[in-house]
């Protein structure tokens, strides 16, 4: 089931759209970037003059969903219905599901709010997420091995350039995830972060038996792209305490691929039942849901087919819950969830675009000079003598005479006046930069004046209430 | 491939000096590609014939090593390389194998009717050493003459044995130790044990590893080879089964653990911040106990005197990883075979592989040891026949059989997966499966044999049936008519004479701990064991699968044993401050093991600890390497008080030392946490109100 080229996806479309339900996940605030997201929500932020809530959407779109439910708020909503360039470049039903801000709802609260229009599997995706992942290898997975979780990773990218308003280089003593997957590179085995393993890690000896080489890797970004099962909404149903995917979810059902309890079926269920009541229910709640169909498991009997070598046991040692990763080895995944992450997503976007990178209402004078590995924004005004080199103009914005703008993004109608120098900076919505400023990696927040002749380097600029805010 | 045997054995037979070359000759055609990367047997080669042509006296041939001989096609680097060294170790220091290595060393047991020790030199020639030193201790006179026999001391090997003996070795540790004093090695040398079975080219490990010291002088010491095969693969036994974490780019081990006795697999955070990304837990892997030195091996089993096994230096170098920047790898081979024999289980798998040809090109018909009148042939289904084989009427060879010379075979005899040494006479309607024969075994008529050992001279007499897993030893005489069941040893040694006999150390370990009881009854041969015209003691039926508790034990109780007579021997020349080391690490392993053992060993300690605290700073010392020893693990903490609890009741310690101890300031946060665990609190209240008792009293 490798569909690679264009031709195949029609095919690949119309499976897709009935086997699985999307949902997009769109109502984080963008707690880890503040500075950005104060006045704009996260979903619609700009990245390569493109919202990035767009960014998933096509990538469905692209694999040939038709319908997608998304959760998110009301102010995005409204954003959705009126933003012109969403609404032509997506083609899709968007079925938008509303959430109070305020409740603070974590990923699986949010799934088990939406349960109702839950019919079959499910795939979750991230507003945050920029890739160009081949979707049908996370899917595939979950299809051949009638998986429980599939989930998408990609290497994490070192982001090399000089960050706004950060001291130094990054702390290294971040904490790793490690994340365990079998000789294959598929199966994932187990998953922790490294701040819940300081008495080291340790695994039972049965699991080693089983997937007797256990590949470790470290360095490894969560794409927060999940395909589930429907018995698995069904269970969150019964567990209100789980409130995140990927902080609660993900890991227990990792964990409980090995649980004796869930795979011995029904020889202990008597026995414990007492003792564990709670605890039997909730595996039962999963097990009912992956039961397979009596024919698949015949098929499996017969099948001289395993998933595993060395011991002559059935496949998959008979477990009924599997875990699959793909782990994206080349390729493009952002998440942008941080201010490195953004600006950086910003830099790599705009040369997978195919259409002009100076938008056709721009008025760009013959004589500025706007380098080819820069985009400029619909209505843009660019002066004379202006040279803009590897950066990204937003809708709207004016940039007058003599300036230069290097390695920046400058989002929507934002004003520059004569004479100034930007250098690696972000300036936000509306801001205006006044005559002859010099801005080195700078974050300007949405609607800050600079004063003229100001020189600012490595500075975060946001409103006093803003501050207050943080 | 096979086809390629049948040309070539035949030559063999009749010139069996020259058979090696004819073989690589062939062996070069088959695989003509890989002539190139495995130079050093090419070189081995054309000196063998350079020999057989002018025979050298050995020592000529030694020099004509080291110096520039006619080698004229390679002309290059390879000249300044020393040649490849070994180490092997023709014992094993344990007694998996007893009561069969009463009578005859491990290395000289017969399999597939070749010594294993033969087998190990053939792997070690064929990978291209030149120079090996074979350590001996049990029976070593028995090797030495065995050696001295084989082709291997020849003029025209070309890989120089050279047989060191001493009783005095009791280890691993103790070998390699004399190899740094007699600095014997000169550089990178293999280090195997005499009962490896082994096919696999070591070439590419080795310039790896050569690689590896270049870049980085003298940090890995050391490459270990595995064999991939996973859990449930044949060659794999529970004894052997170990735990590896590696990094995933440079093969360095970061942990390496023995699994059997563990339910859950733990490794330290620490293995994994050496700045790789990708790591690998590896459960697949078979350690065939060889493994690449570099000189500094030696050197570190001298600075650590209490190293004894390869187990040891495994863990503790990566222990002390940090400290002195040592580091280990590993080298997997996939088709490779190698094995060793570690008890009778590994016997029967090594035995069946060899005969199903996984050696290759180690195979019985091969002749590799050159013995005369070993010749054998090849048939079909795997059946091999030495020259003089008869074989009665009716009798059937199925598959995976070898036959030695003169042995006749009855009638109407049903044989499988059997080896059946020279010299045999086995009777009618005889059944033989899985079952190892040694030589001039006298079998009557309708004895069934299932996957079981038979010595040499033993006689089986009219209907015995033997069950799985049964071992009789040297002249032993069982039946008639007499079922035995599964797992019996049978023995001409009483189980109990040791305790009579045998004073060498080496046997001596654990001695007293079970057989004392019956030491008082009479040696007569019980015909409900033996039957009625049976010679022969029975053994504990555990010795074919050694149960994990007894192992663990026994190798704690042989190390003790040695440290305490190396104490005596040293003869109180130590200052305390070494006695607090060895305190140190004696805690250390009953922490490590659960602290099962640590009362025992407490005892047998007493007496030398008595000797060296007299003086009340020396009950201080003792505690402050204790305390030293416990900080370090906080898990273990309440193992302190059971310790010092100990301690006290053997009159080791005072209360006055303990409680000047106790009250002592201590320096750091941590130890004074120490102080303020529950159990030890408890404890000195204890003290204390014994103390005020007793004062009352007077």
């Amino acid at each position: 089931m490798m569909f690679c080229c264009e031709s195949c996806c029609s095919f690949v479309l119309q499976v897709f759209g009935m086997e699985l339900q999307a949902v997009l996940m769109a109502a984080g605030g963008g707690s880890r970037m503040m500075d950005l997201t104060y006045n704009t929500p996260k979903p619609l932020l700009p990245v390569g003059n493109r919202p990035l809530i767009w960014y998933p959407l096509n990538l469905l779109e692209r694999v040939g969903f038709e319908e997608v439910i998304v959760i998110t708020t009301k102010e995005v909503q409204k954003a959705l219905s009126t933003d012109q360039r969403l609404k032509t470049d997506v083609k899709m039903r968007l079925d938008v599901v509303c959430i109070q801000e305020e409740t603070d709802m974590g990923t699986a609260d949010a799934l088990r709010h939406i349960q109702q229009k839950i019919k079959t599997d499910i795939l979750v995706v991230s507003c945050d997420l920029i890739t160009d992942v081949a979707l049908h290898e996370v899917v595939d997975l979950f299809r051949a091995h009638n998986a429980t979780l599939s989930m998408l990773m990609s290497k994490v990218h070192e982001f090399t350039d000089t960050v706004p308003g950060q001291k130094g280089k990054k702390k290294a003593g971040e904490q790793r995830d490690f994340v365990g997957v079998d000789v294959t590179g598929k199966r994932l085995l187990f998953m922790a972060n490294e701040a819940d393993l300081e008495e080291g890690l340790v695994f039972r000896k049965s699991i080693m038996r089983k997937h007797p080489r256990m590949l470790i890797k470290t360095g490894l970004l969560d794409a927060h792209l999940y395909c589930l099962k429907r018995s698995v909404v069904d269970f969150l149903v019964h567990n209100k305490s789980v409130t995140s995917i990927r902080g609660e979810l993900v890991p227990y059902l990792v964990r409980k691929q090995f649980s004796k309890f869930l795979n011995t079926k029904n020889a202990t269920e008597d026995t414990e039942k007492n003792q564990k009541q709670q605890d039997a229910h909730h595996n039962l709640e999963l097990l009912s849901t992956s039961k397979e169909e009596a024919l698949l498991q015949l098929a499996r009997e017969r099948s001289c087919w395993n998933d595993h070598r060395g011991d002559m046991s059935e496949a998959y040692h008979g477990g009924k819950l599997r875990c699959y990763v793909h782990i994206m080895e080349e390729g493009m995944c952002y998440r942008v969830n941080t201010l490195a992450a953004y600006i950086e997503a910003n830099r790599v976007v705009p040369k997978l675009f195919e259409d002009p990178p100076i938008h056709p209402t721009a008025v760009v004078t013959e004589r500025s000079l706007v380098g080819s590995d820069s985009i400029i924004g619909p209505y843009c005004q660019i002066s004379d003598k202006t040279s803009i080199k590897r950066s990204n103009v937003g809708t709207s914005s004016t940039i007058k005479e003599k300036v230069k703008i290097t390695n920046s993004i400058i989002m929507n109608g934002v004003t520059i006046e004569e004479g100034c120098n930007i250098q690696g900076s972000v300036i936000c919505n509306n801001a205006v930069i006044g005559r002859g400023a010099d801005m080195k990696y700078c974050l300007v927040g949405s609607g800050q004046c600079i004063e003229p002749e100001a020189e600012r380097t490595n500075e975060v600029i946001v409103g006093s209430d803003q501050l207050m805010e943080i | 491939m096979y086809v390629s045997i049948f040309f070539c054995s035949r030559p063999l037979i009749f010139c069996p000096t020259l058979h090696r070359s004819r073989w690589r000759k062939c062996a070069a055609r088959v695989f003509g590609s890989r002539e190139k990367t495995r130079r050093r047997p090419n070189a081995a080669e054309e000196r063998n014939v350079c020999h057989v042509a002018a025979p050298l006296t050995p020592l000529s041939n030694m020099a004509g090593k080291a110096g520039k001989p006619s080698r004229p096609r390679k002309a290059d680097k390879d000249e300044e390389e020393q040649p490849l060294q070994a180490v092997l170790v023709a014992d094993s220091f344990n007694r998996r194998f007893f009561p069969i290595t009463k009578d005859q060393p491990r290395a000289l047991l017969p399999l597939a009717n070749v010594s294993m020790i033969d087998y190990t030199l053939e792997f070690l020639t064929s990978t291209g050493v030149q120079e090996t030193f074979v350590f001996c201790c049990w029976m070593a006179s028995k090797i030495k003459e065995h050696l001295q026999k084989s082709k291997w001391c020849r003029p025209t090997s070309p890989n120089v044995v050279h047989v060191i003996t001493s009783d005095l070795y009791r280890s691993l540790g103790d070998v390699l130790r004399d190899v740094d004093a007699k600095t014997l090695v000169r550089s990178d040398f293999l280090l195997v044990y005499g009962d490896v079975v082994s096919n696999i080219d070591i070439s590419q490990a080795l310039q790896e590893h050569k690689q590896r010291r270049s870049m980085d002088k003298n940090v890995s010491v050391m490459t270990m080879i595995f064999k991939e095969s996973p859990p449930g693969h044949k060659t794999r036994c529970e004894d052997d089964d170990i735990i590896i974490a590696m990094d995933g780019k440079s093969k360095r081990i970061l942990h390496y653990q023995r699994a059997q006795a563990l339910k859950r697999l733990h490794f330290p955070m620490n293995i994994f911040h050496s700045g790789s990304d990708e790591f690998e837990i590896r459960f697949d892997l078979l350690d065939c106990h060889i493994s690449i030195c570099s000189p500094q091996v030696a050197e570190l089993f001298t600075d650590n005197f209490d190293y004894q096994t390869k187990n040891d230096f495994v863990r503790g170098l990566l222990v002390n990883e940090e400290i002195l920047g040592n580091q280990i790898h590993m080298h997997v081979t996939k088709d490779g075979y190698g094995a060793r024999v570690s008890n009778l289980l590994m016997y029967d798998t090594v035995s069946s592989d060899t005969i199903r040809r996984w050696v290759y090109p180690i195979t019985p018909e091969a002749n590799f040891a050159d013995l005369e009148g070993q010749s054998c042939t090849h048939s079909r289904h795997n059946v091999y026949r030495e020259t003089g084989v008869s074989l009665g009427h009716g009798s059937q060879m199925e598959e995976n059989v070898l036959i030695g010379r003169n042995t006749m075979i009855g009638a109407n005899c049903t044989i499988s997966n059997t080896v059946i040494g020279a010299n045999c006479v086995i009777g009618d309607n005889v059944t033989l499966d899985r079952a190892y024969i040694w030589n001039r075994v006298h079998i009557a008529d309708d004895v069934k044999v299932k996957q079981s050992v038979i010595c040499d001279n033993v006689e089986v007499k009219h209907g015995v049936v033997l069950n799985e897993q049964c071992v009789l030893a040297y002249n032993v005489v069982v039946g008639p008519d007499i079922t035995l069941p599964e797992g019996t040893v049978l023995s001409m040694h009483h189980p109990d004479e040791e305790d009579d006999e045998d004073d060498d150390e080496f046997l001596s370990d654990d001695n007293d701990v079970g057989y004392r009881k019956d030491k008082t009854k009479l040696k007569v041969f019980n015909p409900a064991e033996v039957g009625s015209e049976g010679k022969g003691y029975r053994w504990k039926t555990s010795s074919l699968e050694d149960t994990e508790e007894d192992e663990l034990a026994e190798c704690i109780w042989g190390e003790i044993d040695f440290r305490f007579s190396q104490f005596l021997t040293q003869s109180y020349k130590i200052s305390f401050r070494n006695l607090g080391k060895q305190l140190t690490s004696l805690l250390n392993q009953f922490l490590y093991h659960g602290g099962k053992f640590y009362k025992s060993l407490l005892k047998k300690w007493a007496p030398v600890f008595k000797n060296y605290v007299k003086r009340p700073q020396d009950q201080l010392d003792c505690l402050a390497s204790m305390e030293e020893v416990f900080l370090e693990r906080e898990t273990h903490w309440a193992a302190l008080v059971k310790v010092l609890m100990s301690m006290y009741q053997l009159e080791i310690l005072e209360e006055e030392g303990i409680m000047h101890w106790f009250n002592q300031g201590s320096t750091t946060d941590k130890s004074q946490q120490l102080r303020r665990n529950q159990g030890l609190l408890k404890f000195i209240q204890w003290l204390q109100e014994a103390e005020e008792s007793s004062e009352e009293d007077e």
